[in-house]
């Protein structure tokens, strides 16, 4: 069944590091704005607003459009629908939005206390060691 | 010099933290960067270096009675 769902495990704090990493995991296509509708297009699929929305069919999302809500804290929780979870990217999509957005949040730390970033990728996991 | 080493694991988009070469809890002033960037960690553990206080050695002065 396909419906949208939110993943309030998943936490996005800052917009601008947030569309920096979707760009780098490919979506050329994001609207934003305020209380942005989220398209329906199956009946089971609810009434959804969001902040920033990436349209359907953009990155495997074959279902329904991918959104990022935000909460009253003011963090920016992602919505999609659930049968896009295993297609969007692969099934990779929060995986490697979260990967991009931790870099930049990396990068945004070293700038604040004026470090030098060495990374490297060791095994497949990414370090990254800033000194200041 | 104090350097800060982040793991990220691509599989799973998560990141490690850990700040080493700062004593005492001025590694909490880091922290809060990273957590208002990140939100609150799902664990966080203090290291030795958190316990440690900066060592001062106290400063003697002979003064002369006259």
């Amino acid at each position: 069944m396909s419906k949208y769902m939110a993943f309030p495990e998943v936490v996005f704090k800052d917009r601008d590091l947030l569309i920096g990493a979707l760009e780098e995991i490919g979506c050329k296509d994001i609207r934003q704005g305020k209380d942005l509708e989220m398209g329906r297009y199956y009946s089971e699929q609810l009434e959804q607003k969001a902040e920033i929305v990436i349209p359907r069919g953009t990155i495997g999302n074959h279902y329904g459009d991918i959104g990022f809500a935000r909460t009253e804290s003011g963090d920016y929780r992602p919505v999609m629908d659930d049968l896009d979870r295993s297609r969007a990217l692969s099934g990779q999509f929060i995986p490697k939005l979260r990967a991009a957005y931790n870099e930049r949040v990396v990068a945004k730390v070293a700038t604040k206390l004026r470090g030098t970033v060495h990374r490297t990728v060791e095994g497949g996991v990414v370090k990254i060691k800033v000194r200041y | 010099m104090p350097e800060i080493n982040f793991t990220i694991d691509p599989q799973t988009g998560e990141m490690e933290m850990k700040v080493e070469g700062v004593q005492g809890p001025q590694c909490a002033d880091i922290a809060k960067i990273v957590t208002e960037l990140l939100g609150v960690p799902e664990h966080e553990e203090n290291t030795k270096e958190f316990y440690a206080r900066p060592s001062v050695k106290p400063q003697v002065q002979n003064k002369k009675k006259v």
